[in-house]
């Protein structure tokens, strides 16, 4: 059963106001054109979470998407502290969202056990620390300490996290939503099947046949999904492996904008509001900075050797 | 900028301080900047055998260029095994096989703890961080850590405004009381100014080295706690010709470690 469809059919139908959501990436693979249109639909009370939040994070909180996030960090890397997270956090614009911060350990382990339905999961990091007495909207649920109980010895444990959506940007997915990646994970794979449904948004749609040609790299199995959409240069401005490289300039152009308010809102209507979908979108870009510039991201093509799988 | 008699700037220097931390065979986790340049540095001259990972998921990666991020583009061809973070923070950190780890922090305290949370108070904060991404369990699990950090009082502090990151905590026995596993925690803060290490006792940083062209005296006035001196205070090796020549032709030869200048590393 065919599970294509636009992002804006797939953030309508899939997406609603309070959802808990988990959104893969980690430079690599950002899902940027989901995120656009989150905002274009104007979703509200997000709950949002990932390890390593960058610039597609501190977009929504400006944008006034969020209200909770599950934090382990989030800058905008090369270009210094997020701006609109700041803002939000610092003076209440354009509304004060709640943190619960965890680390890019113990994260990972919530959504891991989250995947596996178990109910919590012991980690070894985060005792002893601030981490610790800072308590939001999970409170005394945030963690518990105790004695493990085959030694004694102190043992942290932490909630299995369960998002309503899983929304990942990988290379390849057949109709059906199997889905994909090569290169750097982050916690995609965990996050993804820690949800109770999965967007796929995709560089490139494919056969079954080919899922089948090297199956070892599906990280999502299609039972999961419930939307796949094809979103050539869907996560600039990160990089996809093997299709295009992080364009460092465009983040300076965030960088720039995000600094203000006004600057922020001026970002969001001509790159956010004044598309229609990515393909728009790219279009803009090619517009805006020229083609050359768009030629240049485009990935190089350095094959690994073929697989085979046979017997 | 600050070109010193035999050419090196201060940042090379610190790297070369955080390369020689670094043991053949040692696994080691790295960031951006200072610490992969000390890692790459010690691989290029004594330590062949140490091995680098990133957190997003990456070990042993080839990079054609200088990673501006642990999740840069070119760390994926040529790495020799790419996961994720329950790969690398949770197989090979919380399994207990990271021997080396390199944090820098806004605010580093006398026991090594550092903040990367807030400034100010936590609820109405004068200034927002990023939080704890891999810090935390870096600082918590590695065998070794190396801390980078400005030579300031605003830098250094008695006691951090947040501890993201544990160094000794409140002193000594309280990485042990925690549950944290032994034979773990900061090794050593290297600075602009000087390399300082923790006394077995009393788990305070005190000073063991100062770099050319200050001295123990500008050293001790730039710490805001009671900064004891090593017994063989001495002044810091500089960068040797065969560490020069990594960094300048191999590691960086756009030298890109200068921005550092710029954010104060003089």
């Amino acid at each position: 059963m065919s599970k294509v469809m636009t992002m804006k059919e797939a953030i309508a139908g899939h997406v609603s106001d309070g959802d808990f959501l988990y959104i893969g990436g980690y430079v690599c693979r950002s899902p940027f054109a989901a995120i656009h249109e989150i905002i274009r639909q104007k979703k509200r009370d997000l709950t949002i979470t990932r390890s390593n939040a960058a610039d597609d994070f501190d977009l929504l909180i400006g944008a006034g998407c969020v209200k909770r996030f599950i934090s382990t960090f989030i800058s905008l890397a090369l270009y210094g502290l997020a701006r609109c997270y700041r803002r939000s956090l610092e003076k209440g614009i354009p509304h004060k969202i709640e943190v619960e911060e965890y680390t890019n350990l113990s994260l990972p382990m919530m959504l891991m056990a989250g995947a596996m339905g178990m109910p919590f999961i012991p980690v070894k990091d985060m005792v002893g620390t601030d981490l610790m007495n800072v308590k939001s909207f999970l409170g005394e649920n945030k963690y518990k300490m105790i004695e493990s109980p085959f030694d004694g010895t102190p043992t942290l444990l932490v909630p299995a996290l369960k998002p309503d959506v899983g929304i990942i940007h990988v290379q390849q997915a057949d109709e059906d939503g199997n889905a994909q990646i090569w290169g750097i994970g982050g916690d995609c794979k965990w996050g993804a099947n820690a949800a109770q449904k999965v967007i796929v948004s995709c560089e490139r749609i494919v056969s079954r046949e080919i899922i089948g040609k090297d199956p070892s790299r599906t990280i999502v199995p299609s039972f999961k999904v419930v939307s796949v959409v094809e979103e050539p240069f869907g996560s600039h401005p990160g990089y996809t492996p093997g299709f295009y490289d992080q364009d460092f300039g465009f983040g300076y152009v965030y960088q720039q904008a995000s600094n203000t308010e006004e600057g922020f809102q001026a970002f969001l209507d001509e790159w956010v509001f004044g598309v229609n979908d990515r393909t728009e979108y790219v279009q803009h870009y090619i517009q805006r900075f020229g083609y050359a510039r768009y030629t240049k991201l485009q990935a190089k093509f350095d094959y690994s050797y073929p697989v085979s799988y046979s017997y | 900028m600050s070109e010193h008699p035999n050419d090196y700037i201060k940042p090379e220097l610190m790297a070369c301080c955080g390369a020689r931390e670094i043991d053949d065979g040692d696994i080691v986790i790295v960031g951006t900047g200072f610490p992969a340049m000390s890692a790459n540095i010690a691989k290029h001259t004594h330590a062949k055998n140490a091995i680098m990972m990133q957190e997003s998921g990456v070990y042993d990666a080839r990079p054609a260029r200088p990673a501006l991020s642990v999740g840069d583009a070119c760390l994926n061809p040529g790495a020799a095994m790419i996961g994720g973070l329950i790969d690398v923070m949770g197989m090979f950190l919380q399994g207990g096989w990271v021997d080396v780890g390199f944090l820098s922090g806004s605010q580093v305290d006398k026991y090594g703890n550092i903040n990367t949370t807030a400034i100010g108070d936590y609820n109405r904060p004068k200034s927002r961080l990023p939080g704890s991404g891999g810090a935390n369990p870096i600082g918590a699990l590695a065998k070794k850590v190396l801390i980078i950090t400005l030579h300031n009082t605003r830098s250094l502090t008695e006691k951090v405004d947040f501890i993201t990151t544990p160094g000794y905590l409140d002193g000594p026995g309280a990485r042990e009381r925690w549950g944290l596993p032994a034979n773990t925690g900061p090794k050593v803060i290297i600075t602009n100014k000087a390399v300082m290490r923790f006394d077995r006792e009393t788990k305070e940083a005190y000073m063991e080295s100062y770099h050319p062209g200050t001295s123990v005296d500008e050293v001790v006035k730039l710490t805001p706690w009671k900064l004891k001196v090593s017994d063989g205070v001495h002044e810091t090796e500089t960068p040797r010709e065969e560490e020069m020549r990594v960094m300048r032709e191999i590691i960086d030869p756009h030298r890109m470690i200068k921005i550092y200048e710029k954010r104060g590393y003089v």
